[in-house]
């Protein structure tokens, strides 16, 4: 691939700033002024220029895709705050290969046709070598098509099985879980210990839709019984229309929600008592950054498919310790500290851990410009993760085949308005679960 | 099933009656001023978010409800003297300044309140058993109290001689200002007012739906659907037909899905502009 020409490159980074965005008229007046000082002579600034045009030539870009605004800005804070975390982490340890990191981030506006365009601008006017991406299944879903035409590694962050599966390439990858495994790590349990007749309530969209998939397979395997699906649509405030018509043979409800609606889920449920004739179960992305407490007693005695467990207790080691500190959240309801914000924890380690595991490509296969890019793909097929600062999560692989990441999992029961650990699933049970379904290794580059 | 359809009626008409108050609010400031006014549906977002943080921080979500209208009314009045008074009567200038409004106004509260959502929790508990659910007794409430603030507007808007005065400058401003109407402040009063009534259907459907700062966005359309069907600036058609439609649409959730519920509603709303392009209500006041 030809170098691409290096140009003036706009946005403030995490290196030199925590904000981060296009190219505002402030840039643009800068820029302008600084030309006009350079072609009257001023020698001193044109050094200065110089010198920090040096500098950032040796870095290396990597895009952060990240939902600053709509829907899913109470999870994008947390995923932009643990990618800086891990920016600082990797620069103040010496950066990638002795190479400074310099994060960019676009906000996706929580919308797949925004987040596709910048997508787009970061990797053409940004130019980011490597992208961790969006936890919005409709804006990943819609953004892996670009990062393949751009031959650009692409990190999904969200739960849709589509990323690493029919719609997934050589290109993308996805250390976290998505619904194939979700449905592997809870389901089985959940018909054993829950009931067999099951409902799922999930929102009208790409997320909802593949967890229906994936557990109605599993259940039905076991010999459980699963009705028909109820999808609620995006814009619904009010949910009794939805919950009432839940059969009444269900013994286990399980929704899936994210941000207002789960609060609405949770709110109407409770309000017209169906925990008291169902078990409610759930995965972890319905009560993202949110905290039980503050649902007021609405999500008590609800299971739920945890990532990484929300109180230190339950993987008690001085990493996790250290990644709660280095994210600024408290070690029992992963509040941040000084303010009421819950760490949308079981998704936004991604961000952190993918900065990570692109470190480790990167300076295994001894990447140095975007024409390395194979290596680095190579070396994170099979990718094995240690238990670190760096993979605070826990130890996990980067599974060759189908580029899913398989990693602990934890079934907790919400009992006083924490988070108790009831089962842990293993990444190796995971891996015995979950046979690869495609093989993206074989994929020309 | 019979008793599902009957329990959705219910729900319907429940809703219905909460929407018809935010609705109402969005018909007075376009049948007075031809604003059309697409931050509406952040005001009511606006009144989800101040009752929260008066109840939290009073103690009382009776004290915060008596509040919400008070500021919604005076936050109406600000903006109407900074934003709206330079574009009214351009119906089409007033979408674009109203649109950035609103940009504002959610921005502007996930910046200082957060994106976080949160739950309210309702001020009365307990259900109670409607036609095989159980149904929550603050949506009752919630209905009831919705209806009686309408039947208070109307009685206010015929009874008193500020209601005259908005009801003159609706008909005729230029009469109006011959006869000594202060048509200005009359303008002010009803942007006033239609803010205060989005920032109380907020204030009540708090502790059934959820606070966040983009709570307003999806409620915009429903509201929108009433004023377009019950005939633009029509005040009773505009609390009839929101009411109509949150009946009809429960009717038809409880037979079919709730997605084509919705798509159903939509066809209705083109219907009714095809046959009686005023709405279904036109002509009854103005």
């Amino acid at each position: 691939m030809a170098k691409r020409p290096t140009k003036f490159r706009p946005t403030k980074t995490a290196s030199n700033d925590k904000s981060t965005g296009g190219l505002t008229r402030r840039n643009f007046l800068e820029v302008a002024l600084a030309g006009g000082a350079a072609a009257s002579g001023a020698y001193i600034s044109l050094a200065r220029d110089m010198s920090a045009f040096a500098q950032a030539s040796g870095s290396i870009v990597i895009g952060h895709h990240c939902e600053l605004t709509g829907g899913f800005a109470s999870w994008g804070y947390w995923h932009n705050k643990c990618a800086l975390a891990a920016t600082k982490v990797i620069n103040d340890g010496g950066g990638i290969a002795g190479r400074k990191l310099e994060l960019v981030t676009e906000d996706t506006e929580s919308n797949p046709a925004a987040g596709a365009r910048k997508l787009r601008s970061l990797i053409q006017r940004n130019r980011a070598s490597f992208i961790t991406g969006s936890v919005h299944s409709g804006v990943m879903l819609a953004s892996i098509p670009v990062a393949t035409e751009m031959k650009t590694v692409y990190f999904s962050t969200g739960e849709a099985t589509e990323a690493t599966g029919e719609k997934g390439t050589r290109y993308s990858f996805r250390t976290g879980t998505d619904t194939y495994g979700l449905a592997a790590a809870g389901a089985p349990w959940a018909y054993e210990n829950l009931g067999k007749t099951w409902t799922i309530i999930s929102p009208d969209y790409a997320w909802g839709h593949s967890h229906y998939k994936e557990h109605k397979a599993v259940i039905e395997k076991l010999g459980g019984k699963v009705h028909d699906p109820i999808y609620v649509p995006l814009d619904a405030k009010d949910l009794v229309p939805y919950l009432a018509r839940i059969p009444q043979d269900t013994q286990v409800l399980f929704s899936v929600f994210f941000g207002a609606l789960s609060i609405a889920f949770y709110t109407q449920a409770k309000s017209m008592g169906l925990e008291k004739t169902m078990r409610m179960y759930s995965v972890s992305g319905t009560i993202e950054a949110i905290a039980p407490a503050d649902l007021k007693g609405a999500a008590e005695g609800v299971y739920i498919v945890e990532n990484f467990p929300r109180m230190l207790k339950y993987k008690d080691d001085a990493f996790h310790k250290e990644y709660n500190k280095l994210v600024g959240t408290d070690d029992v309801h992963a509040r941040e500290i000084g303010s009421d914000k819950v760490n949308a924890k079981s998704h936004s380690w991604q961000s952190y851990e993918n900065l990570f595991a692109l470190k480790q490509a990167i300076e295994a296969s001894g990447w140095k410009q975007k024409s390395d890019d194979k290596g680095v793909i190579e070396a994170l097929e099979g990718l094995q993760m240690a238990n670190s600062l760096g993979f605070a999560q826990g130890a996990k692989t980067l599974r060759k085949e189908d580029h899913s990441g398989m990693i602990d999992c934890y079934i907790s029961r919400i009992e006083n308005d924490e988070f108790q650990v009831k089962k842990k699933v293993t990444k190796e049970e995971m891996a015995a679960m979950l046979p690869p379904r495609y093989d993206f290794s074989k994929e020309a580059l | 099933m019979s008793a599902l359809v009957l329990a959705l009626a219910v729900n319907g008409l429940v809703w219905g009656l909460i929407i018809a108050l935010i609705a109402l609010g969005l018909s007075i400031i376009f049948g007075l001023l031809d604003i059309i006014n697409v931050a509406h549906g952040d005001f009511f977002m606006l009144g989800t978010v101040v009752v929260l943080v008066l109840t939290v921080s009073t103690g009382s979500y009776w004290l915060a409800l008596a509040l919400v209208p008070l500021i919604g009314f005076a936050v109406g009045l600000v903006l109407e003297r900074l934003i709206i008074r330079p574009t009214i009567r351009q119906a089409s200038l007033t979408i674009v300044t109203t649109f950035g409004l609103s940009m504002m106004l959610q921005e502007g509260v996930r910046a200082t309140y957060g994106a976080q959502p949160r739950r309210m929790a309702a001020p009365i508990e307990g259900t109670i058993p409607l036609f095989g659910i159980d149904y929550d007794v603050y949506r009752i409430f919630a209905a009831a109290f919705a209806a009686l603030c309408l039947v208070a507007f109307f009685v206010f808007l015929t009874r008193t001689k500020l209601g005259t005065w908005i009801r003159a400058v609706r008909h005729d401003p230029e009469t109006a200002t011959a006869l000594g109407v202060p048509v200005t402040r009359i303008c002010a009063i009803t942007f006033g007012l239609g803010t205060a009534m989005a920032l109380l259907g907020g204030a009540i459907a708090a502790p059934i739906t959820t606070v966040e700062f983009r709570t307003g966005v999806d409620i915009l359309p429903f509201c929108f659907m009433a004023v377009i069907i019950g005939g633009l600036g029509n005040l009773q058609g505009t609390v009839a037909a929101a009411v109509l439609l949150a009946v009809f649409e429960g009717l038809v959730t409880s037979v079919t899905d709730p997605t084509i519920a919705r798509i159903v509603s939509l066809g209705l709303m083109s219907v009714v502009l095809l046959v009686r392009p005023h709405g279904l209500f036109s002509g009854a006041t103005r």
